[in-house]
């Protein structure tokens, strides 16, 4: 089966600026791929390439076997897109909303009938059809903008950043959604800034200032990680982080709530260096426990490693 | 081009939902012909009617008195203050009270009886220079008459000009008026409806939606000006009723001249719109741009100041102004019944604007939405 | 109510305003451009009337009459007619405004001293140019009269009337035009300026921010209103000293008047302004809403250049609630009439009430939308 989308050296400058920077991947059908990286990563402008939305300044992509760059009348029929910002019609009706883009998909008839009861029960919005969407919940709306992408059953479903500004809850409910269209065999292609949320991807594409700096599934991309993070409670954190700059074994601590996170290159050594220092500046020490890195850790790292600054 | 019927119909549908479902949209459609109507079948008056008069009679005679009667019975004059101090003719015309004096000398009936030229004075304010023009020539005309009448066998019989208006046979300036507000009023509906949807749709981001549909540029542009037209000709066919049944305003010509000249016009306002929308930013851009679009449009219209009086080089400018010649279409159509024969040049140039502008907007359009 | 903190808003906003392109060109460019164009582009000033002429005398006597008609410099001869059937056609297709009809006995009566008629077709569709035009002719066939009648005849005629013009001497529009124009413009400039600033605020949740500091409303709205305030005596100075300089308008009042009363309509234009701004709470909603609430009041029913003596009962009440209406008395009062307080005062008082219903206003909506 070839891939669903199939990224060569993909470019966009905007005068100077490299929005998107020879960028490569490939998505395999009925897969969930994720895009992770910070505001400004150049993961909208990837999205809105491949949706025919934005021309490539310069490479190669293949959508559903339709090049990205002459072929988006072919390209559109075949994908559905959903964008960070809520983007249907707050002053139609729900069902005036379906109505509308299933016109605009061409989806009429008996079919037209079946798949918007289909979006109603999917998007739990069937007695709330003749609302208003401004009026809804912005969970609702997002599942309502979500069912308004797959009116046509694309092959391919581009989400960027459909959950942003979501509760949890919702946030999940979504998710639930997006693994049973993928269940179907619809290639979901997703962005996030979510941590979490990247986790529930096959794989995951890791995006900082344009350039792709790591892609594998999330497990592999944890396991990368070959430098321990430790977690460091006191009394203080910001007057902790700041006692701890100078210490040699650290490479990089943030904070996390009340508690440190603090990468190292070796841990015994580290963790008597900490000790000994934040006694020394009159912190009290409550534990040093090494954790699993997260996803959030390996960004850093990469970036880290790369010579690089997060944008954001 | 490939043009979709089923997309566009429910582009247009979309629409039509959205403009008659906001409060604003809906009170722009149906409030504003009412109060452009009001406005220039009312306020929008340059009839001498009642113009206000200030008498200063010192001679106090029953000529005196009949002089100012004259005045008063033509209708176009309405006396406000009489006295017998100048001082008070100076007040009134300085505050504004009165636009006229007429200052009558003692001695006024008795050299009016005798040989010598009886001397009135006559004051107008010059102001308003509009008013004041026509009020002097008809206070000169009124004085004329009464000269004529009061003295017969004195003033020989000379050459009698006799004038009569065609079209317009009580020089009503509403008659001149009222059908301009087509012109002007669907201007403003292609304007703002088309512009002001687009850049909102940007700033919303349903425009991206829409552009990761099979909808073409093309589609878009029909699904967005079609309805605009539509609520274009109903003003139009709106405001013609209510000037015929309610200001009487008459209709001479044919709906068949007036409706191929409406339908370019449309095309080069919506055209506009549409251009207006690829160079804005925000909502907020774009209405700034159509102010600035719509201010010299209706000035260097004629719609109510004549083209005729400006200088050459503002006179050359409004060849390239639709309005312009739409405008001159209305008023031949409504009071002169004029036919295609008479209008055949209005006609080439509204076509020639009207394509070149909807040249512009589809060159421009497809390459400011979207990629 | 704190100077300190009241001039902390107003610096805030005077920053705000430096570094914002499109407010500048709003503040400084667009009323001079405004000034420049309406004083250049519009004129009411009737020249050039086209003339047909059906001379069917074709005598001496009847050329003589044709000629004084050109030489008057009101007519332009652009068509000579062949047969009275063309005289339709000439006035439908707009070659001709008036056609002056000279009958085959012109002469023959005027050798016998038989009154001798001319006809003069009109097209009155432009009732304004019309009118004046009739009267144009009127005077001139009235001169002509006088000349051919009366020459060798020493015949002093019956009565006489010394007119003249007061305060425009020679009639000239543009003198109606711009001191009135001011206005106009510092209506729409005023409202929009605070319109967009201060909706802007409320847009970006400034607002709120500002409301959380100890500083009063009252404080918030008098800081916001200086620089305003400022920009607009700068704007009318620049509008003065133009129509003065480049318009050649007279200028006989008091600098100083002028100043003062500039200073109060501000003060209730742009609170006007913030109340709308606060009202709606949108950059968009605000500007709209404020041309709404400005522009075309100002332009038709503040007496600019429509008279408001002419306007029906119901539109001549409703020009007194808009604020322009009173402005305009005093800048042509200043300009042209050179009256003073003593004449002025009235406009003075509305103007007053104006400011204080405008500030209260605005400061109200403030209140309501913080707490």
């Amino acid at each position: 089966m070839p891939d669903a989308i199939a990224v060569q050296d993909l470019t966009r400058r905007f005068g100077d600026f490299v929005a998107v920077d020879r960028v490569s991947f490939a998505v395999a059908t009925g897969e969930i791929f994720g895009f992770l990286g910070p505001n400004g990563a150049g993961k909208t402008t990837t999205i809105k390439m491949l949706t025919g939305l934005l021309h490539p300044s310069d490479g190669t992509a293949y959508v559903a076997g339709f090049d990205v760059a002459d072929e988006t009348e072919a390209l559109k029929r075949n994908i559905g897109y959903m964008s960070q910002l809520f983007s249907l019609y707050a002053d139609l009706t729900v069902e005036e909303n379906i109505q509308l883009f299933a016109g605009l998909y061409g989806v009429t008839g008996p079919r037209l009938a079946a798949r918007r009861d289909w979006v109603l029960e999917m998007a739990e919005l069937t007695e709330h059809r003749t609302r208003l969407t401004a009026d809804l919940p912005l969970g609702w709306k997002q599942r309502l903008a979500l069912g308004c992408a797959v009116l046509h059953e694309p092959p391919i479903l581009f989400l960027d950043e459909p959950t942003s500004g979501v509760d949890p809850v919702s946030r999940r409910h979504f998710w639930d959604l997006i693994y049973a269209l993928a269940e179907e065999g619809t290639t979901v292609l997703v962005t996030t800034h979510y941590m979490e949320e990247a986790e529930y991807c096959n794989r995951l594409a890791l995006m900082n200032r344009g350039r792709l700096i790591a892609l594998d599934r999330p497990a592999a991309l944890k396991a990368q990680m070959t430098d321990p993070i430790l977690e460091v409670a006191t009394d203080d954190a910001p007057k902790a982080i700041e006692a701890l700059q100078h210490v040699p074994e650290i490479v990089e601590a943030g904070m996390y709530g009340r508690a440190l996170h603090v990468m190292v290159t070796d841990e015994a050594a580290a963790r008597a260096s900490i000790q000994r220092t934040l006694a020394g500046a009159g912190r009290r020490v409550e534990h040093i426990t090494v954790i699993p890195p997260s996803l959030e850790d390996v960004f850093v790292a990469l970036v880290r490693r790369g010579g690089g600054a997060v944008v954001g | 081009m490939n043009l979709h019927l089923l997309r566009i119909r429910e582009m247009v549908k979309k629409e039509l939902r959205q403009l008659f479902r906001d409060v604003r949209t809906r009170g722009l459609i149906f409030v504003s012909p009412i109060i452009q109507l009001v406005l220039f079948g009312y306020a929008v008056n340059t009839d001498i009617r009642n113009t206000t008069m200030v008498v200063v009679d010192h001679d106090q005679t029953a000529e005196a008195r009949a002089l100012v009667d004259a005045f008063t019975a033509s209708g176009y004059f309405r006396v406000v203050e009489r006295s017998v101090r100048p001082a008070a003719l100076v007040a009134a015309l300085d505050r504004g009270d009165a636009e006229v004096g007429l200052e009558i000398p003692v001695h006024f009936a008795r050299d009016l009886a005798a040989d010598g030229p009886a001397h009135v004075q006559l004051i107008v304010d010059g102001t308003n220079s509009n008013t004041g023009t026509v009020a002097l020539g008809y206070a000169t005309r009124i004085m004329q008459r009464y000269a004529a009448e009061h003295t017969p066998g004195r003033t020989a019989a000379g050459v009698d000009l006799r004038v009569r208006a065609w079209y317009n046979p009580n020089l009503e300036s509403r008659v001149y008026n009222v059908p301009g507000v087509i012109g002007v009023l669907v201007l403003l509906m292609c304007l703002l409806l088309t512009a002001l949807a687009v850049v909102r749709e940007r700033e919303l981001g349903t425009l991206d939606q829409l552009m990761v549909s099979p909808l073409t540029p093309a589609e878009l542009m029909l699904g967005k000006t079609l309805p605009v037209a539509m609520i274009g000709l109903i003003d139009m066919a709106t405001i013609t009723v209510v000037a015929i049944l309610w200001f009487h305003i008459p209709f001479r010509g044919s709906v068949l001249v007036l409706l191929p000249a409406a339908l370019m016009y449309i095309v080069a306002g919506l055209s506009v719109g549409l251009f207006i929308s690829t160079i804005s930013k925000t909502q907020q851009e774009a209405f700034m741009t159509m102010f600035l679009f719509l201010l010299p449009s209706i000035i260097l219209s004629g719609f109510f100041y004549p083209i005729r009086s400006m200088p050459a080089f503002f006179r050359t400018i409004t060849i390239a102004n639709p309005v312009r010649h739409f405008l001159e279409v209305v008023r031949a159509v409504f009071l002169k019944g004029a036919g295609f024969e008479a209008l055949w040049h209005q006609f080439v140039l509204l076509a020639v604007l009207a394509s070149l502008m909807l040249g512009v907007a589809i060159w421009r359009f497809p390459k400011t939405i979207g990629r | 109510m704190s100077p300190h903190r009241l001039l902390a808003v107003a610096r805030k906003e005077t920053i705000q305003l430096r570094r914002d392109p499109r407010s500048l060109i709003l503040a400084f460019l667009l009323p001079i451009a405004l000034i420049l164009f309406f004083g250049y582009a519009i004129s009411f000033d009737v020249k050039n009337i086209s003339l047909g002429v059906l001379d069917r005398s074709n005598t001496n006597e009847s050329r003589r009459l044709i000629e004084a008609f050109t030489s008057s410099g009101y007519f332009t001869v652009t068509e000579r007619l062949a047969r009275y059937d063309d005289a339709d056609a000439a006035l439908a297709d707009g070659r001709a405004q008036l056609i002056l009809i000279i009958p085959p006995d012109f002469q023959k009566n005027l050798d016998a001293g038989r009154p001798a008629p001319v006809q003069a077709l009109l097209d009155g569709g432009d009732a304004n140019t019309a009118t004046i035009a009739q009267n144009y002719a009127d005077a001139i066939v009235a001169g002509y009269s006088a000349d051919v009648v009366l020459a060798g005849r020493r015949v002093a005629p019956p009565l006489v009337a010394d007119a003249r013009v007061w305060y425009n001497e020679a009639l000239e529009s543009r003198n109606m035009i711009v001191p009135g124009l001011i206005a106009v413009i510092m209506s729409i400039i005023a409202a929009m300026l605070t319109a967009l600033t201060i909706a802007r605020e409320w847009e970006r949740g400034t607002m709120e921010q500002l409301a959380a500091t100890p500083v009063h409303r009252l404080e918030v709205v008098l800081g916001k209103l200086v620089p305003y305030v400022g920009i607009g005596l700068f704007d009318v100075t620049l509008a003065v000293v133009a129509g003065i300089v480049i318009f050649q308008v007279p200028f006989r009042g008091n600098v100083i008047l002028l100043a003062v009363m500039t200073f109060l309509f501000l003060v209730g234009a742009l609170g006007l302004g913030m109340f709308i701004s606060a009202a709606v709470k949108s950059q968009v909603l605000a500007t709209q809403a404020a041309m709404v609430a400005t522009y075309l009041p100002a332009l038709l029913l503040s007496g600019f250049i429509f008279s408001i003596a002419t306007m029906p009962l119901p539109l001549r009440l409703i020009t007194y609630i808009v604020p322009a209406r009173y402005y305009v008395t005093v800048t042509k009062g200043v300009f042209l009439k050179g009256v003073g307080f003593n004449v002025l005062w009235p406009d003075a008082v509305a103007m007053i009430v104006f400011a204080t219903m405008g500030l209260t206003l605005a400061i109200r909506a403030f209140h309501k939308e913080i707490a």
